[in-house]
């Protein structure tokens, strides 16, 4: 399996996790960072099923989640479902790195989560 | 600091005018804003031209066009630029008139908005919109400004206890109002039969990002509205009585909606609108007209709440109960707001405060002008609120 190709970034002064970068600590301004990869399964913040597609889908649908990982990195996926009916927020998913959209003709990957119940 | 007065509004019917370029719109709505301030047809009447436009490179493949709209205007030599905030490019352009007549450094000043979206297909003007969001982690995702909402709306449900129901409300009223404001996009009033209770209700209102339907966004609209701006003080020969700025707020919050503490806290209108109360020394309940940026209906809701005209988890009760509506406790979007006026975005903030200015002016027919309103004021919601601006506007008596 891919590995999860985003960096999250983590405080070196705070520990605040970051995703996606910001030059200063958004709690402490400190500009030291570690990076550190989405860790472990990942619990859905929100979630949403879109029907009006941007130039660019060529599909019915899309279903769209925030989620954290367990350590607390939060990132946005495409979730891998047929309906939003199959998830309920706080609910664990499984993240992996799968294309999620096709840009002049390659694949463009991302974070897919997979609901885990 | 000057204290600045809007001596004249402009504005032309909002939808789909397919006859108009850009460029167009925003030379007439101009000059309805001049003539308005008996000023369309001075030698030099403005000293600066501000325009709120976000998407002309991207979808008219034209830049700078400010400068192209002064000479239009025969405004020359007059300062002219173009200002891009996203969805509250209207309300920076107002920011920007303000500020230059306020510090003493311009006289007048012309502010329009504009925006052409309907000449490319819904496919494109829907990724348009998404350009706002995170190149990285949002856009490649598919991501728009429904879905955005439909993350929000599903934890402000959850957090909130706001219902379809309530949101139904929202739809409902301002589409009512739509129906009388002859500028508005969308002149048709809705049943609640027909978008909820009906068992087929799904077929007119099918889901768009879930748990929001088709009649709780705002369509995807042309259009354009203008004012003009002037120190009060130098306002002695003017008959009409004037509107001032009496307060401005803005303020902003992070870019993605995950690295909010609180998702459901929109930080950057409490932050907004308490610049602007303290600067208008005005109070939620001083406030007699309001004009949300309801591109969603949730976000009427949410904004009335957090600007503090309700308690958080009222808003929704407010509106079913009618105190948003004419003659209730702070009538909203009288307009139609974004939901019928249509929302052409860079227009937006600009065309809010138009209408605000009608109501202080008491301008308007009956059915939608509140009686004796004498402060107004304005949200304009850029991104997924973050990137806020509030507008509070008083009516000047003698």
């Amino acid at each position: 399996m891919k590995e999860i190709a985003i960096n999250a970034y983590r405080c070196k002064k705070c520990g605040k996790v970051h995703y996606p970068y910001h030059d200063r600590c958004m709690a402490c301004k400190g500009r030291d960072f570690d990076t550190l990869k989405p860790q472990g399964k990942a619990k859905l913040i929100s979630y949403t099923q879109i029907f009006n597609l941007p130039w660019g889908f060529d599909q019915r649908f899309l279903i769209i989640a925030v989620a954290e990982f367990e350590n607390g990195v939060k990132a946005m996926g495409q979730v891998k479902a047929s309906s939003v009916d199959e998830l309920k927020i706080g609910m664990d998913v499984k993240a992996s790195w799968e294309p999620v959209r096709v840009q002049y003709g390659e694949h463009v990957y991302g974070i897919m989560y997979t609901p885990m119940e | 600091m000057r204290e600045v007065a809007i001596i004249g509004v402009g504005i032309i019917p909002f939808g789909r005018r397919d006859e108009d370029s850009l460029m167009d719109m925003l030379a007439y709505a101009s000059l309805k804003a001049l003539d308005d301030a008996g000023l369309g047809e001075a030698e030099r009447p403005v000293d600066a031209v501000y325009v709120g436009n976000m998407g002309s490179g991207i979808i008219q493949h034209q830049t700078a066009i400010a400068s192209s709209l002064v000479d239009r205007l025969s405004l020359l030599p007059a300062a002219a630029e173009t200002v891009e905030n996203g969805p509250a490019s209207g309300g920076s352009a107002v920011k920007n008139g303000l500020l230059a007549v306020a510090s003493g450094y311009y006289d007048t000043v012309l502010v329009v908005g504009g925006e052409k979206m309907r000449e490319v297909t819904g496919w494109r003007a829907t990724d348009f919109v998404a350009t706002m969001t995170h190149p990285q982690s949002e856009y490649p995702y598919g991501i728009t400004l429904p879905g955005l909402a439909g993350m929000f709306t599903r934890l402000y449900m959850e957090k909130y206890g706001v219902t379809r129901e309530h949101l139904v409300y929202v739809a409902l009223k301002n589409q009512a109002m739509g129906t009388l404001n002859p500028y508005a996009h969308v002149e048709m009033a809705l049943s609640r039969e027909g978008i909820f209770e009906s068992p087929h209700a799904i077929v007119n209102n099918p889901p768009i990002a879930d748990p929001l339907h088709l009649y709780d966004a705002c369509p995807v609209s042309d259009g354009a509205a203008a004012l003009v701006l002037c120190p009060l003080e130098m306002l002695k020969k003017v008959n009409k009585l004037p509107v001032v700025i009496a307060g401005f707020g803005q303020a902003t919050d992070t870019h993605t909606l995950q690295e909010r503490e609180d998702p459901t806290d929109l930080k950057a209108v409490t932050l907004a609108a308490r610049q602007a109360f303290e600067r208008a020394k005005l109070k939620p309940s001083d406030i007699h007209v309001a004009e949300l940026h309801d591109a969603f209906t949730i976000l009427e809701i949410a904004e009335s709440e957090h600007i503090g005209f309700f308690k958080k988890g009222e808003g929704g009760k407010a509106v079913a109960a009618g105190k948003t509506s004419l003659g209730g406790q702070i009538p909203i979007n009288m307009s139609g707001g974004l939901k019928a006026r249509g929302h052409p975005v860079g227009a937006t903030g600009v065309a809010q405060i138009v209408d605000i200015v009608f109501q202080l002016r008491h301008e308007l027919s009956k059915e939608r002008q509140v009686k004796n309103a004498k402060n107004g004021l304005t949200i304009n919601f850029g991104g997924f609120g973050n990137n806020v601006l509030v507008f509070i506007l008083r009516r000047v008596e003698s």
